[in-house]
């Protein structure tokens, strides 16, 4: 493993000295006892400053949903809603909300320690994080980044990798269509028309309620119910389009 | 729970459990594998629980959770011991009448049984033909075993194999016995085992490792989920087996995080098996010391090539590299890695156990012992099958798997997932052997074994595979990664009606290149699917091109729906069931279905009854003229018209 001078610490980061002196200097500025309070300060700061001087922006009225145009613009504006959000929510009550930040950041500290921090399990890190969140924040990644001494460019490349990780917001519920070769045979393709049409959604998409994400998925090892949808777990054997409404509009 | 120190502790204790079990004390069994958990068996198992607490039977009857018992159509399977009363699709209101009948009784509920041809009522599970056929001696014990139950397995005889092997066998016995066995790797490529294992105990360099394959990618594919789900101590003892004969002290299990249930089970017996002392220092007394980490692989179909898998263990992006230098000599950070498949692990005690004789005696000339196959697809009896090696594809589908549903015409069965390809009826007879399969151009795979009907279009087929690859091909070479892409996009443009006269053929070409210049296996046998399809159906390739018709009727914008006038029954079922209401007509009005509206969704055909069959797909003809609007119905009974 390559080792990289650092003198000091700051909650579990890894700074050099002369951060580390800033930071002391920061702390006796402000009077704090506390480092985290040093954090909550910085992070207040970052906020304010990129936050637009205007009044929040009003919610735009949206149209009835329609099947998005593309799979990266929704993408993309689901994950620029969640950060509106988290501004809005920091310009109004910002010390919760760095609190909560901090706590995002400690839960990923845990998993990280569960792992006694080695490197090498970065991708079981990953996972954990990803089941804890159905997401992967960029402020996660950073940390860990951070926290394991891996280029942040190496963490995006194995979050990108790998289909069990997502980088933008999941929905409450997950709907996934198995497109095995035994569920193809049996007529999934016409099963998953189905489902994006009730939806209105296509796979890999969340809809922008953020209540449903859609996913195609290769065997669930219950070929003798093909096609089949699981929605949070539960098997459906080729649904009729009655049924199938039936269980979407059973999921909040 | 103390260590075992010896293969005298191990027995004794073996002995100590079966005393404590009543060999006649009724057990419920419930299997428990993912078919069945999908159609309720949790549901059923609770019922059980709270219906034999009702009629005060807790102490006299056990109740066992098991894995995956294989057939899966008929699941959730429950059967009764001592008797091995098999009950088929049980559900939850079922259970008061098991539980009366049967358990209080003695008698049994013939409902529930399995219906032969002759309406006679089978009792047993081995009577039932689709077991009657197969020999379950990897699989087999999935359904006597709770999967959380060290017990369980050791009362089987489960790790014996181990305490033979640590208590009076070299290294170099134990790797002779399995080379005199000639286990080939049941992953795929047939590698014979013996010589691989042989391969990293000589290669320099230390620690050596030892690894599980667990990453069943293939669509269509879960035999190594059920056998790790249902008995993770076969596996793990086989891997132990094998860590002494190669020299490795750490072992790993790469599993898919797709499979919460696999990491469940396993995890819960490494605890175990540590527990014990069959996992750790000084395993049973013997000074070996060997202990096994999960990785959970985080769902990329080329992650389960093994030099990709060792690369992912590393934490690292999980992707191939050229293997100048075998994984064998040169894997986990550059040191001697030995990598088999989940079920190869799994038949390592048996061999132990029995002998090499023994499991040579099971087999063909070059391919010995069983195979465990996914049979799924248009196949009356969809489940999991153990059959010994050289059993013809006939035997298996039709005495094991009970032929085509609804009286169709078997057109082909596709083997070894996306790697495999095609095998159409006139070569039906040939038998499971790794190089025969390889032979007709498909290959043994994992275990896939996907059949197919004469409504199941072979161009789609291999579009279909083609996908699923393009978007699995990790990118790093140019022959999988743009070849692959290019044959897609010829497949598409065939399957939607746009072929160009030479596209067969330069199909053909590109094949060619991607098989021969490809990095990995994966791009290596990539065109399989499009070769063996063009191979035997090449006149399905040549409708599409030249005719632009799909003979069977899947290829959308090749087919048009039509409603036969002669035969409308003015139903309005297809009318009500038209998402796009593209069907016009009424009470007593022929239907017409505008064919510009008309999205091909099927709707109508499938809704259509079968004693009308006025639906009807066309292909490749021009659809006939539609009826006026308003033109009453001819009604077929009564012979008049209203």
């Amino acid at each position: 493993m390559a080792k990289r001078k650092t003198k000091s610490t700051f909650i579990g980061l890894k700074v050099t000295s002369e951060q580390a002196e800033t930071l002391a200097q920061l702390q006796k500025a402000l009077n704090s006892p506390t480092k985290t309070a040093v954090l909550l300060r910085g992070l207040e700061l970052l906020a304010s400053s990129s936050l637009p001087p205007t009044p929040p922006a009003q919610p735009t009225p949206r149209a009835a949903p329609q099947i998005a145009t593309s799979l990266e613009l929704s993408q993309i504006e689901a994950e620029a809603r969640h950060y509106l959000n988290a501004l809005a929510q920091t310009r109004n009550r910002s010390e919760e909300v760095m609190k909560q930040m901090v706590q995002e950041l400690a839960k990923v500290d845990q998993t990280v320690d569960k792992y006694h921090g080695d490197r090498n399990y970065l991708i079981q890190i990953l996972l954990d994080i990803q089941r804890e969140n159905r997401w992967l924040p960029r402020d996660a990644l950073i940390w860990i980044s951070q926290k394991l001494d891996i280029p942040l460019s190496q963490i995006y490349h194995i979050a990108t990798f790998y289909k069990a990780f997502s980088l933008v917001p999941q929905g409450r519920h997950s709907v996934s269509v198995c497109t095995g070769t035994a569920c193809h045979v049996r007529g999934a393709p016409r099963l998953l028309e189905k489902v994006t049409d009730t939806l209105k959604i296509r796979p890999g998409e969340t809809s922008s309620d953020l209540r449903f994400s859609l996913s195609t998925v290769n065997c669930l090892g219950c070929c003798a119910l093909g096609p089949v949808m699981v929605v949070d777990e539960e098997y459906h054997s080729n649904p009729a389009i009655e049924e199938m409404e039936k269980i979407f509009s059973a999921c909040e | 729970m103390p260590r075992l120190k010896s293969a005298t502790d191990l027995e004794t204790r073996r002995q100590e459990i079966l005393a404590r079990r009543d060999p006649d004390k009724p057990c419920v069994t419930i299997c428990s594998g993912t078919g069945c958990h999908a159609y309720g068996s949790e549901k059923v198992a609770q019922t059980f629980a709270a219906e034999i607490n009702k009629n005060g039977l807790k102490e006299k009857v056990d109740i066992r959770r098991t894995g995956c018992h294989g057939y899966c159509e008929r699941g959730t399977i429950v059967v009764i011991f001592p008797q091995e009363i098999c009950y088929l699709r049980v559900k939850p209101e079922d259970v008061p009448e098991i539980i009366e009948t049967t358990l209080t009784k003695g008698e049994v509920v013939e409902r529930l049984l399995y219906e032969g041809e002759d309406a006679q009522r089978i009792i047993h599970e081995g009577d039932i033909p689709f077991y009657k056929h197969q020999s379950r001696i990897v699989f087999g014990p999935n359904r006597f075993i709770d999967p959380k139950s060290i017990d369980d397995y050791i009362a089987r005889g489960g790790y014996a194999a181990l305490a033979k092997v640590l208590s009076g066998m070299t290294p170099e016995a134990v790797l002779a016995e399995v080379k005199k066995a000639n286990l080939r790797g049941r992953g795929g490529g047939g590698f014979p085992a013996g010589m691989k294992w042989e391969t990293t105990r000589n290669a320099p360099g230390e620690p050596k490792y030892v690894i599980v394959n667990a990453d069943e990618g293939d669509p269509g594919a879960y035999m190594d989920r059920s056998l790790l789900e249902g008995n993770p101590h076969s596996v793990l003892e086989g891997l132990t087996i094998g860590a002494y004969a190669i020299g490795a002290s750490q072992g790993f299990v790469y599993v898919r995080q797709e499979y919460p249930l696999a990491v469940e089970n396993l995890n819960v017996a490494l605890e175990q098996a540590r527990d014990y002392g069959l996992l750790g220092e000084n395993i049973l007394g013997s000074g070996f010391d060997f202990d096994v980490m999960v990785h959970r692989g985080a769902g990329a179909f080329v992650s389960g090539e093994s030099s990709a898998l060792m690369t992912a263990i590393e934490g690292r992006v999980g992707e191939p590299r050229p293997k100048y230098i075998r994984t064998a000599v040169s894997g986990i950070w550059g040191k001697p890695s030995n990598l088999n498949n989940v079920e190869t692990w799994a038949t390592v005690p048996l061999i132990i156990d029995k002998g090499a004789d023994w499991f040579s005696s099971i087999g063909t000339k070059g391919s010995k012992g069983t195979k465990i196959f996914s049979l799924v697809g248009k196949v009356n009896n969809t489940g999991l099958v153990e059959v010994p090696m050289g059993m013809t594809l006939r035997e298996i589908i039709y005495d094991i798997g009970g032929g085509i549903p609804q009286g169709r015409k078997f057109k082909a069965v596709q083997t070894g997932g996306p790697s495999g390809g095609v095998i159409p009826e006139s070569l039906i007879d040939t038998p499971v052997d790794f190089d025969e399969l390889t032979k007709v151009g498909s290959m043994m795979g994992s275990g896939g074994m996907i059949v197919m009907d004469e409504d199941n279009c072979m161009v789609d087929v291999a579009r279909y595979f083609l996908n699923f690859l393009s978007e699995e091909s990790c990118g790093q070479c140019v022959p999988c990664r743009e070849g692959i892409y290019q044959m897609l996009k010829i497949l598409n443009r065939i399957c939607a009606g746009q072929g160009r006269s030479g596209d067969i053929e330069l199909l053909e070409e590109i094949a060619e290149v991607v098989r021969d210049a490809s990095l990995c296996a994966l791009g290596a046998t990539a065109p399989n699917p499009v070769l063996s399809t063009i191979k035997y159906f090449r006149d399905e390739y040549k409708a599409h091109v030249e005719e632009k018709r799909c003979p069977a009727g899947v290829c959308k914008e090749l087919i048009s729906y039509y409603i036969d006038p002669e035969k409308c029954q003015a139903c309005l079922l297809c009318l009500r069931n038209c998402p796009v209401e593209a069907i016009t007509g009424g009470k007593n009005l022929i239907h017409v279905i505008d064919q510009d509206k008309c999205t091909k969704c099927s709707a109508c055909f499938e809704v259509c009854p079968t004693r009308f069959g006025a639906v009807v797909k066309l292909s490749g003809v021009p659809v006939p003229e539609p009826v006026s609007t308003g033109t009453e119905v001819k009604r077929k009974r009564g012979g008049k018209s209203e």
